[in-house]
């Protein structure tokens, strides 16, 4: 039975690796035009290094990442905790209202957004991004974070106020410490909802101002070079080292 | 709860969801409110409110057929991540222990966050005539067999189940994970079969996380644009694309928003339908 | 001393400080993209250039209007010139900052397409024709009809593009009709929706049409007289056909979005772009024909648009595009939505 179990569990891997794969090989793959068979060259990995327009989105994106995610984690950690820490009427609908930024197609939220920035005169750039990617991340810390503090020993918060500590003592001294995995966890989260963010960012960036998942977008459909795969197969190593520390912190899939 | 509590919990909600407030649910309203005009109400074009966008959409077969496409493709897939994944989280969450659970569920998860249109546009190499999946089979069979499975639908469905797998898997495994040993020990012991407790027990046990799953696969690929473009050739043409070229193209954005509207109303249908086992997935 | 000095001094210090980034907005691979040619540019009049692209006319024109300020030169193909002058999408050329104009054929620069309301608002550039090529692994021999597009040997390896003005038009030519005033509609319908079931893909730019035509994916696809010999000059299989049924002609203009902030910096490159010497390089590696005549002069007899444009039994079977008036394009698009849809 077992057997059995892990070469399903193979086969799956094999499908889910498969393109990732195919890929980083294709990278290394001399054709312009993706030809088979396999003729290994560097080729593409150098002009990436001299390719201005490609080096440029991908700084782009990893800037806007840095700033979405800090600026997430700070407004999504502030919420968590109010919501955490007090009862009050309508906190359910509050709670509920997290819901629409994860699960409307990004298609609707996307549109709605380009036509919202545009009829207040913010238009499209940079700054229309960033607006639209922190609300796209602001879910993912909150719940990330209030997931944490479920686990957390309320009577030691009322201990320490027992003890006359001040309310913003106890928060700095004892919640925020036993918080700070979820909020690590939260800001990679919200780092890498922006960083790979397509749709939002195809109708809110600016022309000559695209990050890498939009350029990569117009490549594909206007014309499409190995560079391509290889900024991609740096992207997927950095984003998989940056998961693994992600989830050294979370713990997904330990036991609860 | 006393007045300076409350003046602090409302200091720490406020910019949050003044934020949300500003980036998504104005935004939302204003795409209803766009929906009902006549032109995009920038510059000098003169515009007037109108229903026209709607009775275009209803009266007009075309964007039903898209919209039933759409509907039809998130089905399949959704039903493909859910038999794919089932057995999957089972093995992950049931069979393995320790420290090899913990790598392969890691394994599973992190093709997620690899770049999503770099992976659709692998599999374009992957599934095409004399492509990876081509050679591979035939380098295997003895005999010849020609694989083109490039701009076809089973393309789009492969593609998107490939994207919204980890997803399933992920709600699946941990809503199994929650199933008590002692329950399956119990009706094995009175005799059940595995079949049976399977079918009446494990599913049931599983039923939230297997509905959060098809909720998160079903929502985004029923508006999923640049998958069906990039692989399904001249089947790729859904109601995404359509909204997508109302936007980007066409520039005629009221018609665009009403598409939006009416999808985001199909979308909320679904997701109150769906609501008490996700409400049930979420504790 | 000081008065020689000065001038040259100036000259000198011109370029470097009036040092502008243009945008250019074009088709993919289409000439304006070119590495050498820009660079050359640069280092001549030290602006920078970056570049946007798009897949259709109705594309092009969005992003004008959606993203003002945002373009310096834009590529627009004469048949849209109007609709975008009309929209006050693009700006008048400024004759006296495009001294390479003396060189263009007058009758292109008079072409009524590109002077809507009497005045130049596109810089011909360059035509060329909107025909199909084969993969001559599949065709040993150039087939000569269209009826190639419809046959079922080749179902699931034919390719046109995603357009619904340039399909509409491409079926009135494959049924005998004149594509800028088209009659018979049905006909068209019929013709399309036959068509359909061939078709393998959309393309939507040079690098995709020479992926899939590398890859074998497509054994006949339309494509643009250009576009083809950049291919065949790149070592793809492919021959391009003007068939009997006849081809699509096209002149595109460049021409200077209104909310251009860089005027003097989009006129100086697009004086570039019809400068002889560049044309002349640029056809060795594959383009279209060029409107500059001591260009084409300058073309050696070999060259691809010597030997397929300039003959005239060809040019004879071309019908050059105009400007569709809006409820026909809308009728376009909406029964190749139609027909896309019902796939």
């Amino acid at each position: 039975m077992i057997v059995v179990a892990r070469a399903y569990l193979g086969l799956i891997l094999v499908f889910l690796y498969a393109p990732i794969i195919v890929m980083g090989v294709m990278s290394l793959n001399a054709s312009e035009f993706y030809a088979l068979p396999f003729d290994f060259s560097t080729e593409w990995y150098e002009r990436l290094f001299a390719n201005e327009e490609v080096l440029a989105a991908s700084w782009r994106s990893v800037w806007i990442a840095l700033v979405v995610a800090t600026v997430a984690t700070t407004l999504g950690t502030m919420a968590s905790l109010a919501l955490w820490r007090h009862d009050f009427p309508g906190k359910r609908i509050l709670q509920a209202l997290l819901f629409p930024p994860i699960a409307v197609p990004w298609l609707i939220i996307g549109t709605a957004m380009l036509v919202f920035f545009f009829g207040i005169g913010l238009g499209r750039g940079t700054p229309a991004v960033v607006l639209g990617h922190v609300a796209l991340a602001l879910p993912y810390v909150i719940i990330t974070v209030t997931a944490r503090m479920q686990s957390f020993d309320r009577a030691l918060d009322e201990a320490a106020r027992s003890l006359g500590a001040r309310s913003w003592t106890v928060a700095r001294k004892v919640i925020l410490p036993y918080a700070s995995p979820g909020i690590i966890a939260g800001w990679l989260f919200a780092f890498a909802v922006s960083f790979d963010q397509f749709v939002v960012s195809y109708f809110l960036a600016e022309p000559g101002d695209s990050t890498l998942p939009v350029l990569i977008y117009t490549a594909i459909r206007k014309g499409f070079t190995p560079e391509i795969n290889a900024i991609a197969t740096i992207i997927i190593a950095v984003s998989m080292t940056l998961m693994i520390v992600a989830a050294r912190f979370a713990r997904f899939g330990g036991t609860r | 709860m006393t007045r300076a509590e409350r003046i602090r919990a409302l200091g720490l909600l406020a910019p949050a969801y003044l934020w949300l407030t500003v980036a998504v649910f104005l935004p939302l309203s204003a795409m209803a409110f766009f929906s009902l005009l006549t032109e995009v109400p920038f510059g000098e074009r003169e515009w007037s409110f109108t229903i026209a966008n709607y009775t275009e959409v209803f009266g007009n077969p075309v964007y039903a057929t898209l919209l039933w496409k759409s509907l039809k493709l998130g089905f399949w897939v959704t039903f493909w991540c859910l038999v794919l994944g089932f057995p999957c989280a089972w093995i992950l969450a049931r069979m393995l222990k320790g420290r090899s659970r913990e790598v392969l569920f890691l394994l599973v998860i992190l093709p997620f966050w690899s770049n999503a249109l770099v992976r659709i546009f692998s599999w374009a190499i992957v599934l095409r005539g004399n492509g990876v999946l081509d050679r591979a089979v035939n380098a295997v069979l003895p005999w010849d067999v020609n694989i083109n499975l490039m701009f076809s639908e089973p393309a789009i469905i492969i593609g998107l189940v490939h994207s919204y797998l980890p997803y399933v898997i992920l709600t699946t495994y941990l809503s199994l994970q929650a199933i008590d040993e002692t329950l399956i020990e119990a009706a094995r012991s009175l005799g059940a079969r595995w079949p049976r407790i399977l079918w009446r027990l494990v599913l049931p046990l599983a039923l939230p996380g297997l509905i959060a799953g098809a909720v998160l696969v079903f929502v985004p690929v029923v508006g999923s644009f640049m998958e069906p473009r990039l692989l399904g050739g001249r089947f790729g043409t859904t109601y995404g694309t359509l909204i997508e070229d109302q936007f980007v193209a066409v520039f005629n954005w009221p018609l665009g928003a009403a598409l939006s509207f009416i999808l985001l109303a199909v979308v909320l249908v679904i997701l109150a339908a769906a609501s008490p086992a996700l409400r049930k997935a979420a504790t | 001393m000081k008065t020689i000095l000065t001038p040259a001094a100036l000259a000198l210090m011109t370029p470097m400080a009036l040092a502008d980034e243009i945008r250019v907005l074009n088709w993919q691979g289409y000439g304006t993209d070119l590495d050498w040619a820009i660079a050359a540019f640069t280092e001549a009049t030290g602006h920078t250039v970056v570049h946007e692209y798009f897949t259709s006319e109705q594309e092009m024109l969005t992003k004008l209007r959606t993203n003002p300020g945002a373009y310096d030169v834009v590529l627009i193909n004469s048949a849209f010139t109007p609709q975008a002058q009309a929209e006050g999408l693009i700006t008048p050329i400024d004759p006296m900052k495009v001294p390479n104009l003396a060189d263009v054929d007058p009758a292109l620069v008079a072409n009524q397409d590109l002077n809507p309301g009497g005045a130049l608002y596109g810089v011909p550039w360059t035509w060329g024709l909107t025909s199909f090529a084969v993969n001559t692994g599949d065709f040993p021999e150039a087939p000569t009809s269209l009826s190639v597009f419809w046959d079922p040997a080749f179902k699931g390896r034919v390719s046109i593009r995603d357009d619904a003005l340039e399909a509409v038009q491409f079926a009135a030519l494959a049924t005998g009709q004149n594509i800028n005033d088209i009659t018979d509609m049905d006909a068209v319908k019929a013709k399309l929706t036959e068509l359909m079931p061939q078709i393998a893909t959309f393309w939507g730019a040079e690098t995709d049409w020479n992926q899939n035509m590398a890859a074998g994916q497509f054994a006949v696809a339309t494509y643009w007289s250009g576009s083809a010999a950049r291919s065949i000059s790149e070592g793809l299989p492919v021959a391009f056909v003007v068939p009997e049924e006849g081809a699509i002609g096209w002149l595109d203009g460049l021409s200077i979005p209104a909310s251009s902030t860089k005027q003097d910096a989009a006129h100086a490159f697009i004086d570039w772009m019809i400068d002889p010497d560049f044309y002349v390089k640029w056809e060795a590696e594959g383009a279209p024909a060029t409107s500059n005549t001591a260009a084409a002069a300058a073309l050696p007899e070999e060259s691809f648009n010597r030997k397929v444009l300039g003959d005239p039994a060809v040019v004879a079977r071309v019908q050059f595009m105009r400007p569709v008036a809006d409820e026909t394009r809308e009728a376009y698009l909406a029964l190749w939505q139609e027909l896309k849809a019902g796939q």
